[in-house]
């Protein structure tokens, strides 16, 4: 290498430098180059906070009228920070809010205009500061591909499932009931359940707990996720998946480094573990990629595989941004589970009355 | 004579003891002992962390495979020291035990109980910060290694700070709940438990553990623990999974369910 002249050294390592954004251009996402120090063992080292509270307002689906447009106009982007003030001005206002406006569909609606989101003119649900509402950003959507950002259609296959289970839960004596089934526990959701929200879930940006950690160990890296404390321990030593006989809810990762990003690849995932809203298969895979664009920002990238739900692959792809003050604090979500006795004694007590 | 039975006892027994606890120099990561592997006690703390004879289980339906292996004293001096009404509520968790252990409602196991559960678990030991992650109930923890933090609120699995102390790694956990138990026996305190744990390596494979364990609202003074912890050799040894919600959820909400 020392007969080599400079230049020539530049130009190699200009090309696999930039290697990486070739490959990625074909996945939407255009990384900067930018070199992020190395743990003692020497990885790449994209250790510290990570929550993704500013992306908390960013649709997971991009409004249809916006095409294949991904990012908003200027014109657009001002509305969105005027209904972000406007936001922050119903949050910081005295609770207690007799007619509240609430935020349904990109504006704000009050209790007459939509009765089911009220009742007795007090809105149901959390108070308004309960939320995280993120700040504005010109991303129109979570989904960057497909490039409409859109979820791509159910396969036939998917859409029967949807309506199979969709026909059984009309048929059922509680489905006329006004709060819904509560029969048993099954009929609550995984997430009120307090048993996941998978691995998607964990990571997408929600309105609470989007804190996010990263810790790395020789041959390990582990993303660590306020919601429900899940804590995903990740080995980088190329070791094989193990029997898919092992079936798990936040699935089995393995990672590795491409250049300075880790590329996570996770699957034996439990068959029915809900991705936006739609139930999955065992077939399911995910693969992540984590790539330092500077000394704050990771840019982190989704792909869902599902041949037997969805007709083709998806992918997110947002910024998260290193805060060196986010404190995550213990969600112990099951072990505070007052819901789960609520609904189903509220329901109980419900049907004695008839 | 006394002399030479002491000098007898020093070689004999004194200087192999320190020999194998204290000789072993762990290997380093950023000059600190290297604590990082996946871990598992090999006692039966968790069915009761004194002295207890083999018995059978809570429940008689499943025989043999519910009973309680007979296990020895992970307690130095091998005695909780309770104020006499703390040692009543331990009988009365003790009776209730089948519905009233977190474990059986599978609730966060707090500290120390989440090292000695017969699950493993894992040390993330970082250049910084050292995280411990439990496949018990997806448990987890991160010790500060930084400057000292105060506890924000009370929470099951505490507050935790670390700092090294030559060969061993002392966590100082405070902000504990009080709502997690010792083991299946009952034993318990409040939410001014104050933990001080003590991690030394004494081979490639063992863990000495220690918990110093204070809670003036219930013990007359502080006691300790202390048990090896064995590391997961298997070549392809992971933690798994073991969300254990909806195994609880009959014991927990079946009350409340529909009746046909």
């Amino acid at each position: 290498m020392k007969t080599l002249p400079r230049f020539i050294i530049l130009v190699i390592a200009a090309i696999v430098a930039f290697a990486p954004l070739v490959i990625d251009g074909q996945t939407k996402s255009t990384p900067k180059a930018w070199t992020p120090p190395k743990t003692p063992w020497g990885d790449p080292d994209i250790q510290g906070l990570w929550p993704g509270q500013d992306m908390v307002g960013t649709p997971l689906e991009r409004d249809r009228s916006l095409g294949t447009r991904a990012f908003l106009t200027d014109e657009e982007f001002a509305n969105k920070v005027k209904f972000s003030e406007e936001q922050n001005e119903i949050d910081t206002a005295e609770y207690v809010n007799r007619n509240p406006r609430i935020a349904r569909g990109g504006r704000f609606v009050t209790c007459e205009e939509d009765p089911n989101l009220c009742r007795n003119g007090v809105r149901i649900g959390p108070p308004n500061y309960w939320d995280e509402r993120g700040k504005p950003t010109k991303q129109a959507s979570l989904v960057m591909d497909p490039p409409d950002g859109r979820l791509p259609p159910l396969t036939p296959e998917a859409q029967k499932i949807q309506a199979d289970r969709a026909a059984a839960r009309r048929a059922r004596a509680c489905a006329t009931a006004p709060g819904g089934c509560h029969d048993t526990w099954e009929d609550e959701s995984l997430w009120d359940r307090c048993i996941t929200r998978g691995l998607v879930g964990s990571v997408l940006p929600n309105g609470y707990n989007t804190g996010n950690q990263i810790v790395q160990s020789p041959g390990y890296v582990v993303f660590r996720n306020e919601m429900i404390h899940e804590a995903r321990v990740i080995p980088v030593d190329g070791r094989p998946h193990s029997n898919a006989n092992i079936r798990t809810w936040m699935g089995e990762s393995r990672g590795h480094w491409e250049g300075n990003t880790l590329v996570v690849e996770t699957s034996n995932f439990l068959p029915g573990i809900p991705v936006a809203n739609t139930p999955t298969s065992d077939a399911l895979r995910v693969v992540e990629r984590f790539t330092p664009t500077d000394a704050d920002t990771l840019s982190y990238q989704l792909t869902v595989e599902d041949m037997k739900t969805w007709t083709k692959p998806w992918t997110v792809s947002f910024p998260l941004k290193r805060s060196k003050d986010y404190a995550v604090y213990e969600y112990a979500c099951h072990e505070g589970n007052y819901y789960m006795y609520n609904a189903l004694s509220g329901a109980r007590s419900e049907e004695k009355k008839k | 004579m006394r002399f030479i039975g002491y000098l007898f006892f020093y070689f004999i027994a004194v200087i192999p003891a320190v020999a194998q606890t204290q000789a072993y120099r762990a290997p380093r990561l950023s000059g600190h002992p290297d604590l990082n592997g996946i871990w598992q006690a090999m006692n039966t703390a968790n069915w009761d962390l004194l002295d207890h004879p083999a018995q059978p289980g809570p429940f008689s339906q499943t025989g043999a495979i519910g009973a309680v292996p007979a296990g020895q004293s992970v307690v130095e001096g091998g005695e909780i020291p309770y104020k006499p009404e703390a040692l009543k509520k331990r009988q009365e968790n003790f009776a209730k035990r089948m519905t009233e252990d977190p474990e059986a409602k599978c609730y966060m196991p707090g500290i120390p109980r989440a090292t000695y559960m017969p699950y493993p678990f894992q040390i993330v030991q970082s250049q910084r910060d050292i995280l411990f992650v439990y496949e018990y109930a997806t448990a987890n923890r991160l010790v500060n290694m930084g400057p000292a933090q105060k506890a924000g609120s009370d929470t099951w699995m505490g507050t935790s700070n670390g700092r090294w102390e030559g060969e061993t790694l002392v966590v100082d956990v405070t902000g504990l709940n009080g709502l997690a138990w010792f083991d299946r026996a009952g034993n318990w305190a409040t939410d001014r438990l104050h933990v001080v744990e003590r991690y030394t390596r004494t081979s490639p494979d063992h863990l000495q553990y220690e918990a110093t364990i204070e809670d003036p609202a219930v013990f007359t003074r502080p006691w300790k623990i202390s048990m090896t912890l064995y590391r997961k050799v298997e070549k392809n040894a992971q933690l798994l999974e073991f969300k254990c919600v909806p195994f609880a959820e009959e014991l927990l909400y079946g009350q409340f369910k529909k009746k046909d």
